[in-house]
């Protein structure tokens, strides 16, 4: 996946979690110029009334205020620190515990309050795409990750292609790369399936040596 | 019938890199204020007029001498960095800037009234255009300054949509005319249109510059490589000069070679008033325009208060030399009617396209962007060793 730069709002929803006192209404008037239609959620016993589970990230971005303490129960992911969707914080009191409360609610983006109308494109644009941005550096750090749990198996791998066919280890990897690119796997996945393979019975049907030991200097793609 | 007079000022350069265009939106704004105060209605303008000669510190510095004097109401600017630069100040003494020229969008202040075209109105037509029977491997000039990036980028993007290809962008400082370098790597890539944001005097000499280059090479530039503009206008025209004043494309929603009534009075009132010129431009009847739905809002409103004025100005409408133009009430621009002219030999514009109607202002685009911007690609294939 590779980050793309969101630069149009259009069919956007905004759920802003406040007590409407007025000056929202330039909030709301500037959202709808981009395109952005908003919602306020209902807040009872200062709780707002909002079903995190239903919101789309394609679609939802929150906007929440930082001087209501507590109004919403937003699960930020623990390992990301990411919440579901996009959230902008509404900084009315600048205070550090304010501030905070509203990085930990995952706020990639601030407007203070009352909002000005120059400045919400600039706050949308910058939130949704440092939201979009970290979503993306996650998903990524998780793969490498992932691979690099498996580069044990790749170890293992190489060492056993240098024993079953008398490779040196250099020829050894470059088999297992090119065939892991034939198989469109990563290496890490093919290593580890192909350990599996040669850990079951010679007599199993699934059992094949995939691995091929033609040289030469193939290019792949 | 008691008139009620208002104070307003008017700020143009009218010396500068780009007087040319400036002192044409003066006039335009001059004869829309002698008609209506000529005219038998409630109000009376009383036109407070400066000159920031270009400079972005003295437009500052203006707007703040006739806003703190308790002026409200402001028809004003033409380049978008005089107009950002002066928003602050109206934003401070809640005054409303009437900003009577194209832009490039992505803006839209409660302190500002648009009756220039948008970006759909302009530059997108433009692609279309350009794409569906020009061609579609441009190269991109402009000066340097925010009409020319953003507007670029937006011509980029509308046209990288459309198979197309921007070949190179290349910026030059306001009021700069040395093009050597910029017509050598344009002649050596060959696009299939130069899209040009350079204005004032850097503009008049580029389209002089690279006509003659094209000459010395044998290549027809009009038909061949022609120059395509959202700025280009009547009396910068005539700056360029008879030597390369023919077969240059423009996207605008006004043209004096327009066939009206309205035109026709509107012209004929402009050329009696200011037989020495310059003569009519897009922006002159923006300004024109400006001025004139100034007048009916305050005439509505009856006080110059921002508030009041804002509440009144939604939904003006106007019958004016390029038709029906009306002030869109979400965003404060205009709804206008998108052209495409080429010009000719005479310093008019055969009109080759026009839009059957206004069409409503999208300053931010969101009806007419794709969702993601356009990136640089990675390259397809990557070799790797086997």
């Amino acid at each position: 996946m590779t980050f793309r730069l969101l630069q149009n709002f259009k069919g956007g929803r905004a759920l802003v979690i406040t007590r409407r006192a007025g000056w929202e209404t330039t909030l709301e008037t500037t959202l709808a110029k981009l395109g952005v239609a908003c919602d306020y959620p209902e807040i009872i016993d200062g709780r707002a009334q909002l079903d995190v589970s239903a919101l789309q990230p394609e679609r939802d971005i929150l906007f929440i205020d930082g001087d209501l303490e507590g109004a919403l129960a937003l699960e930020v992911n623990p390992a990301s620190k990411l919440p579901p969707v996009p959230v902008i914080g509404l900084v009315g009191v600048e205070a550090p515990s304010r501030l905070k409360a509203l990085v930990n609610l995952g706020a990639t983006s601030f407007l203070r309050k009352p909002v000005h109308g120059g400045a919400v494109y600039t706050a949308l644009f910058l939130g949704i795409n440092q939201f979009l941005l970290r979503t993306d550096m996650y998903e990524k750090l998780q793969d490498l990750e992932s691979r690099r749990r498996g580069r044990r198996a790749v170890i293992r791998a190489v060492v056993s292609l240098m024993q079953e066919a008398g490779l040196n280890d250099d020829d050894a990897y470059s088999a297992l790369r090119r065939d892991s690119m034939r198989a469109r796997q990563s290496l890490e996945l093919y290593c580890e399936e192909f350990l599996k393979r040669r850990a079951m019975p010679p007599d199993t049907p699934d059992r094949t040596s995939s691995v091929t030991l033609r040289g030469g200097n193939k290019q792949a793609m | 019938m008691t008139r009620t007079t208002f104070r307003i000022g008017v700020m143009f350069s009218t010396t500068g890199s780009y007087s040319v265009v400036a002192r044409s939106m003066l006039n335009g704004a001059q004869l829309a204020l002698a008609e209506v105060n000529a005219a038998d209605g409630p109000i009376t303008l009383e036109p407070v007029v400066v000159n920031p000669s270009g400079d972005l510190a003295q437009y500052r510095a203006l707007a703040r001498e006739l806003l703190s004097s308790g002026i409200r109401q402001v028809v004003g600017c033409y380049t978008s960095s005089s107009r950002k630069e002066v928003i602050p100040c109206f934003e401070k003494f809640d005054g409303l800037l009437w900003y009577p020229s194209h832009y490039e969008g992505f803006e839209s202040s409660d302190n500002v009234i648009y009756t220039g075209a948008a970006p759909n109105q302009h530059v997108l037509p433009l692609v279309d255009y350009l794409a569906s029977r020009v061609g579609a491997r441009a190269f991109c000039v402009g000066s340097n300054y925010i009409w020319a990036w953003e507007n670029n980028r937006i011509f980029r993007e509308a046209l990288s949509a459309r198979g197309g290809t921007v070949l190179a962008e290349r910026y030059l400082t306001v009021g700069d005319t040395e093009f050597d370098q910029v017509i050598a790597a344009i002649l050596d890539q060959r696009p299939d249109v130069v899209f040009n944001n350079l204005i004032g005097t850097s503009a008049y000499a580029f389209f002089r510059a690279f006509r003659a280059a094209c000459r010395a090479q044998g290549i027809d530039q009009a038909k061949e490589i022609p120059v395509a503009s959202c700025t280009l206008s009547e009396p910068e025209l005539k700056e360029i000069g008879e030597e390369a004043v023919d077969g240059h494309l423009s996207s605008s929603v006004y043209f004096s070679s327009l066939s009206s009534p309205e035109n026709s009075a509107f012209l004929q009132s402009y050329t009696a008033a200011f037989p020495d010129g310059p003569v009519v431009s897009a922006d002159a009847e923006a300004s024109y325009i400006a001025v004139k739905l100034l007048a009916a809002t305050l005439a509505q409103a009856g006080s110059d208060e921002s508030r009041l004025v804002r509440c009144a100005v939604a939904n003006q409408r106007l019958l004016a030399p390029q038709g029906e133009v009306r002030i869109d009430p979400q965003t404060y621009h205009a709804w206008l009617t998108p052209r495409i002219g080429r010009s000719s030999t005479d310093g008019q514009f055969e009109l080759l396209l026009e839009a059957r109607q206004p069409i409503a202002p999208d300053p931010y685009l969101v009806q007419s962007s794709p969702r993601f911007a356009t990136s640089m690609r990675p390259p397809l294939l990557r070799m790797v060793k086997s």
